[in-house]
């Protein structure tokens, strides 16, 4: 069992708990929330490969940086709609958004 | 095929550590009935993924993960549910099924996963990366990614704008 | 010796098809007009049925034969043709001629009828069935009018379908005679497979059963005998087979007419007559047919007797006619079965259009509640009483004439035949003079308003009443021509004194005794019922024959039906159901998965996703 591997499970682990967040969790915020874990999971491992990977470079490390200000820009953006949507419906439960049906 | 010899050198020491703190926070935060609780505890997981960084020596990246995920977004997300109402936590019916299929589902994932990471082969020896990375990452960012990271910029630009404009609330026409 | 006539034989059946297809395609809106094409049709059929006849008594004793090939199945060829022989010649006539009375008398008795229209449609399909039948020259296309008459009977006699008792007479009428059929079928394939090359037509039948002999093993002739009369006793109503004809009656009484007198029950006795070799073939076919006849004739005429209902008595006493028929096949002579069947569609149909007359009149069948009819209806009367004493076998009528030739047969034959032969001659005496006395003579039962039938009606009866009176002197027993003519044999005639006197005296006694007990009341029309009431019940339930049927045949075959439903309704249609519930179910679920809920869609992407990856990681272990 390489270094490697470990930094890989633990990504793996973060980033099934953060699905589970996502498809269970009803406040909306938290699910955001579960999304920026699953996003660190990658992050953690495109790090982990840029140092132990097969062609280790710091390009790994410059993608985590724009995966970062990705996120960062999701999570805006994603409050943002939260806020207007429940300023609109008085509610943040995912479960009561059904408009996909309509 | 499990070989767990593993000799006990500082850094796995750190690496478990660290490890562990960051399942805690996340498993803590899936747990947790109060927003609050959850958005801190993820935090918690940022700051031990930060020192997971440094471990690997990312110090740069491990900077920016504190900085934006643990000083803005967590804000951010304290700061929207502040914005919003959390009165009804706790008493939430039930959802059996889809807790059950998705704590399947997502175990299932995680042993395609272990399983995939298991069978792969990696090199053994760790490359020797600059050790001023700070300063790679830098030169890297302004010659030859130039273009993606101004693209970045922009998009960052765009989306807080974004953002701005529609969280504000509606002028009243009176 | 010319053809002329005979080689346009064809258009016989040809009008009263065209006329029913001209009636079919303008459907109700005919009317009138509809009623006067199918009379016309039958008309012209009539007139060009007696030129043939005609130029047959003239003297062509050559039979004119014309075949085209219908079907040409490898080595095989099926033919269809027809053929005109003196029997069919008289058998055109018969028919055309009865038709023709029932297409007029119709006129009045349908007059306010709403479907008239397709009533004559159907009679002029049914005519014509029947003479595509008497011509057929093989016994292929005779079976195909065969089955056509049977279906045109079911459509006639179910005509008023409204009816309840109609539809099921009609059924029953259907599916009775179906039976029969069958056994005709059976005899058709096994004479296809036995004839020297598949002939079927009926040249070849009397070449091969008749002259030649021996061609066919004495058993198979037997079976193919028994077979086709087994047909015949179906069409004609011999007993097993005869429940269907008294409850024919629910149709309307012209078409019991055309039934009984001309066309449907005449179809047996010319089916048999037509292949009447193979009966001669056969000694023990033969046996059979004269046993069934001669059992037929007597059963029948005494539930004759009992019954009230003034076309169910004629009805019994077509059957028991038919018997006489079927006897004198059986003996050996087809010229005094057709002689009989010629004289008998005459006063039947006589019989039965005055019966029609008279239901017209009183609008109630129950002879008992009818009465003193004689004085207000003194056509009806007059030519009912005429067609009475026929079948009653009074001189000089053609009734006894032609009963007289076949008992005579019967006697050459067997003394015991010849004795069931005159006690039903004497019970039929009885009930027809109970029948005419109860409707025609005494005082009225029913409040009067009763009259005459328009001429419409009465010109058929006066017809038919003047044929009854003469058609009996085509053929005594001091003048064979008719028999000679027919058969083309120089009949030796026997004609015994003996049975003119024992049939004249029988007829008599039987007219004599229903006078004393219905006219002159000196006997109680009770003493038989008071002293045997279970014969007068078994009498007038007709032996129970459709209780034991019931029991025998429709409840076993009711029952099975039952089970056959309830396979269809659980295991059938239940699969059909499950089917449609199967898909109805799978859609439900398919609605609950697109709830509109993000989490529950992406929880699919998940399992859609382990799932993908667990077929590919499957796929390094086999």
């Amino acid at each position: 069992m390489t270094i490697l591997s470990s930094y890989l499970t633990l990504a793996a682990v973060l980033f099934c708990v953060g699905l589970y967040g996502v498809l269970t969790k009803r406040n909306a915020i938290i699910v955001l929330l579960s999304v920026e874990l699953m996003l660190n999971a990658v992050n953690l491992n495109l790090i982990a490969f840029s140092k132990y990977g097969v062609n280790p470079s710091l390009a790994g490390q410059i993608f985590t940086l724009f995966t970062i200000t990705v996120a960062a820009a999701e999570a805006a953006v994603g409050v943002a709609i939260l806020v207007v949507l429940y300023r609109s419906r008085a509610t943040v439960n995912v479960d009561e958004f059904d408009e996909l049906r309509r | 095929m499990f070989n767990f010899n593993i000799e006990f050198t500082g850094e796995f020491v750190a690496f478990f550590l660290l490890a562990v703190c960051a399942i805690v926070g996340a498993v803590l935060a899936i747990n947790f009935t109060k927003v609050v609780h959850m958005a801190l505890s993820l935090a918690f997981t940022f700051i031990s993924l930060a020192g997971l960084y440094v471990l690997l020596g990312a110090e740069f990246v491990a900077f920016v993960q504190v900085l934006l995920y643990v000083g803005a977004i967590t804000i951010l997300m304290i700061f929207g549910i502040m914005m919003t109402k959390h009165d009804g936590e706790g008493q939430e019916p039930a959802r059996p099924l889809l807790e059950t299929l998705a704590a399947i589902g997502c175990l299932c994932l995680f042993g395609i996963l272990f399983y995939g990471i298991r069978s792969a082969e990696f090199p053994a020896e760790a490359a020797s990366l600059p050790a001023d990375n700070t300063l790679e990452i830098g030169k890297l960012l302004f010659t030859q990614y130039a273009i993606p990271f101004e693209l970045v910029s922009v998009l960052l630009t765009v989306a807080f704008i974004g953002a701005v404009a529609l969280a504000k609330r509606e002028e009243d026409p009176q | 010796m010319s053809t002329f006539f005979a080689e346009y034989a064809w258009l016989v059946p040809l009008f009263p098809l065209i006329a029913f297809a001209i009636l079919t395609a303008t459907g109700r809106g005919a009317k009138r007009a509809g009623a006067w094409i199918g009379t016309a049709a039958t008309f012209l059929s009539l007139v060009l049925s007696i030129c043939i006849a005609v130029e047959r008594l003239s003297g062509t004793s050559t039979d004119y034969i014309r075949q085209i090939d219908w079907l040409q199945v490898g080595e095989m060829t099926l033919t269809a043709g027809f053929e005109v022989t003196n029997l069919t010649s008289l058998m055109l006539v018969v028919v055309t001629l009865v038709s023709f009375l029932v297409n007029l008398y119709s006129q009045g008795y349908m007059r306010e009828d709403d479907r008239i229209s397709t009533f004559f449609a159907y009679v002029a399909l049914f005519t014509s069935s029947m003479l595509g039948l008497v011509l057929s020259d093989n016994l292929l296309t005779f079976y195909i009018f065969w089955e056509l008459v049977g279906v045109c009977s079911f459509l006639l006699v179910g005509f008023w379908y409204q009816k309840p008792e109609a539809k099921a007479a009609a059924k029953k009428a259907f599916i009775v005679t179906r039976i029969g059929d069958l056994g005709l079928f059976i005899a058709l394939l096994l004479l296809f497979w036995y004839m020297p090359g598949n002939a079927l037509d009926f040249s070849s039948i009397h070449n091969v059963f008749g002259t030649q002999g021996g061609v066919i093993a004495t058993g198979i002739t037997t079976l193919i005998a028994l077979l086709i009369f087994v047909g015949a006793v179906g069409k004609s109503g011999q007993f097993p087979l005869h429940v269907w004809l008294p409850d024919a009656m629910e149709g309307p009484t012209p078409i019991s007419a055309l039934i009984h007198a001309a066309t449907m029950v005449a179809a047996g006795v010319f089916l048999v007559a037509r292949t009447f070799p193979v009966f001669e073939a056969s000694p023990a076919a033969m046996t059979t047919v004269a046993i069934v006849g001669a059992f037929t004739a007597i059963f029948a005429a005494t539930i004759g007797i009992a019954q009230n209902d003034i076309k169910r008595i004629l009805a019994y006493s077509t059957i028991s006619q038919l018997g006489y028929m079927m006897l004198a096949l059986g003996v050996g002579s087809v010229t005094a079965a057709m002689f009989h069947l010629f004289t008998h569609a005459f006063f039947k149909a006589l019989l039965f259009l005055g019966a029609g007359s008279v239901i017209h009149s009183v609008h109630t069948q129950d002879i008992r509640e009818m009465g003193g009819l004689g004085s207000r209806m003194k056509i009806t009367a007059w030519t009912f009483g005429i067609g009475a004493l026929a079948l009653s076998g009074i001189p000089p009528f053609a009734g006894f004439w032609s009963k007289d030739a076949v008992l005579t047969e019967a006697l050459n034959k067997s003394p015991i035949l010849f004795i069931v032969g005159v006690v039903a001659a004497f019970f039929t005496a009885l009930y027809m003079a109970r029948l005419y006395f109860l409707v025609f003579a005494g005082k009225p039962r029913q409040d009067g308003h009763a009259h005459e039938s328009p001429p419409v009606m009465t010109i058929p009866l006066i017809v038919l009443a003047v044929l009854s009176l003469f058609a009996g002197f085509v053929e005594t027993p001091f003048n064979g021509w008719f028999g000679e003519w027919l058969t083309g044999e120089t009949a030796d005639h026997h004609g015994s004194g003996l049975v003119m006197v024992v049939s004249v005296a029988v007829g008599l006694l039987g007219v004599y005794l229903g006078w004393l007990i219905y006219v002159k009341g000196t006997i109680s029309r009770d003493i038989v019922s008071s002293r045997m009431p279970g014969l007068v019940m078994v009498l007038e339930r007709k032996y129970y024959i459709d209780e034991l049927y019931h029991l025998i045949f429709v409840k076993p075959l009711y029952a099975a039906g039952k089970l056959l439903e309830a396979f269809d309704e659980y295991v059938v249609d239940g699969a059909v159901r499950l089917t449609g519930r199967a898909a109805n179910a799978l859609g439900r679920l398919n609605t609950r998965l697109q709830n509109g809920q993000v989490q529950s869609y992406a929880l699919t992407a998940l399992i859609g996703i382990v799932i993908l990856l667990l077929a590919i990681a499957g796929r390094r272990f086999w």
